[in-house]
């Protein structure tokens, strides 16, 4: 499988590298950035831009708004998916597994650590020592073993999965301190304990809608359902109390 | 040396198969297949494809995508049209208040009031200090290979046979029509 990757690394080599310098990594989120979903192929890390598309991952820098400039372009492996920023880290969940980016040298981010499985759909969230991914076995993404995943990501260049947690079509997910949620397709959306990270614990399922995706944004959670975007306090993040729903 | 060949060979098909568009069935019609009610692309030129335009006016959401929040808005991209706002200052009373149209858009982020969003293959950057005056203030021309064709507008709203679209155009809508039985959506 190395000897796999290295050929295909080595027989596609029709894409530039520019190396420039560049001056420092704000890498910690600020205020003036927003906050996107786990499906989301963009992503802001201080004055950089990180957008995936199936096969590339793309740097562009931002420091000057009027005129940016497009500083990388990596060829990473098949069916990338989502991206997802963490202090100096990027998690990119693809179809193939989840891959763990440094971007310490925030113009060119470097693949330090890999966590492969079988062919499914990937998206991911994490933080220092772990990193939850959900896996959609059936339909075409393949025939992975649909749930969520749980791997220990304390040593970076080894990610170890902990726990697996079936569910039957798992799409995005969101952390706030020590609740996970996971948008369950139809079966709603599964509101997990994660006092310990690596043994999520089912809390509740609000059910009754089709989740597709969440942001947990301070004390709210926004949920985008096939109907509309549904908006629930999260001051309890065990207990999410519904306010709003903005109807498509 | 063969081994080396093999592994060649086996990564330059699966290569080529990540290619195959699983979604799209493309069946040679025999001469005497009928054209079906489907969807046919409406091309525009780059320029006008590619046009960026704020109205303050809540548009329903048809095929709606990735979301965002920054302060007190939320984002929902509209797949392949553009980018609704909602105003979610009262989080009770929380509405859509306008729509950017982006067309070919999929992805966007926010920092210090810039809004970044493809166009197809472009990467715009919109200011929207002043919602009422949303400007452009820049634009980076065809970086994102990629989005150009698989952006969310090269194929139809719904699932049906359409006319393939050309890959030298940019498709700014569909309209039903009678289609030759080459493309299908799922």
């Amino acid at each position: 499988m190395k000897k796999l990757a290295c050929i295909l690394v080595g027989s596609l080599t029709l894409f530039l590298y520019s190396c420039e310098k560049d001056a420092g990594n704000s890498a910690s989120a600020s205020s003036e950035v927003g906050k996107g979903g786990s499906l989301a192929k963009f992503t802001i890390v201080g004055n950089y831009i990180y957008a995936v598309s199936m096969h590339y991952l793309y740097t562009v820098d931002i420091s000057n708004p009027t005129a940016p400039v497009k500083v990388n372009q990596s060829l990473l492996s098949f069916d990338m998916e989502t991206i997802y920023p963490y202090k100096n880290r990027l998690y990119i969940g693809s179809r193939t597994g989840l891959y763990i980016y440094s971007i310490d040298t925030a113009s060119s981010p470097r693949l330090i650590g890999e966590a492969k499985h079988g062919r499914s759909c990937d998206p991911v969230v994490a933080n220092d020592t772990v990193s939850y991914s959900t896996l959609k076995g059936n339909s075409f993404c393949g025939p992975a073993t649909s749930g969520l995943y749980v791997h220990d990501v304390k040593n970076i260049n080894n990610p170890v999965l902990k726990k697996t947690i079936p569910i039957n079509e798992p799409i995005g997910l969101g952390i706030a301190d020590s609740a996970l949620y996971v948008c369950a397709a139809g079966e709603g959306l599964k509101v997990f304990k994660i006092n310990n990270a690596y043994d999520p614990v089912i809390n509740s399922t609000i059910p009754g809608n089709y989740f597709i995706d969440v942001i947990p944004y301070n004390d709210m959670l926004i949920c985008w359902t096939r109907d509309g975007i549904r908006l629930y306090d999260i001051s309890n993040r065990l207990n999410p109390q519904f306010i709003k729903l903005i109807a498509n | 040396m063969r081994q080396k060949r093999f592994w060649l060979i086996l990564c330059s098909v699966i290569f080529l198969a990540s290619c195959w568009d699983f979604n799209r069935k493309n069946i040679p019609p025999p001469d005497n297949q009928p054209k079906v009610l489907g969807y046919k692309p409406v091309y525009g030129a780059e320029v006008f494809a590619k046009d960026i335009l704020y109205s303050a006016t809540a548009l329903p959401v048809i095929n709606g995508g990735n979301i965002y929040a920054f302060q007190n808005y939320l984002f929902q991209v509209e797949n392949g049209y553009g980018i609704h706002v909602i105003d979610n200052t009262n989080p009770s009373n929380a509405a859509r208040i306008g729509f950017i149209t982006v067309k070919g858009c999929s992805q966007m982020s926010i920092k210090n009031d810039k809004l970044y969003t493809n166009s197809y293959d472009d990467l715009i950057v919109l200011d929207f200090s002043n919602l009422s005056n949303i400007q452009i203030v820049s634009r980076l021309k065809g970086i994102f290979q990629e989005y150009r064709y698989g952006s969310p507008i090269a194929e139809p709203p719904v699932s049906g046979y359409y006319e393939c679209p050309r890959t030298d155009s940019f498709v700014v809508k569909w309209i039903r029509d009678s289609v030759n039985q080459y493309c299908y959506k799922q």
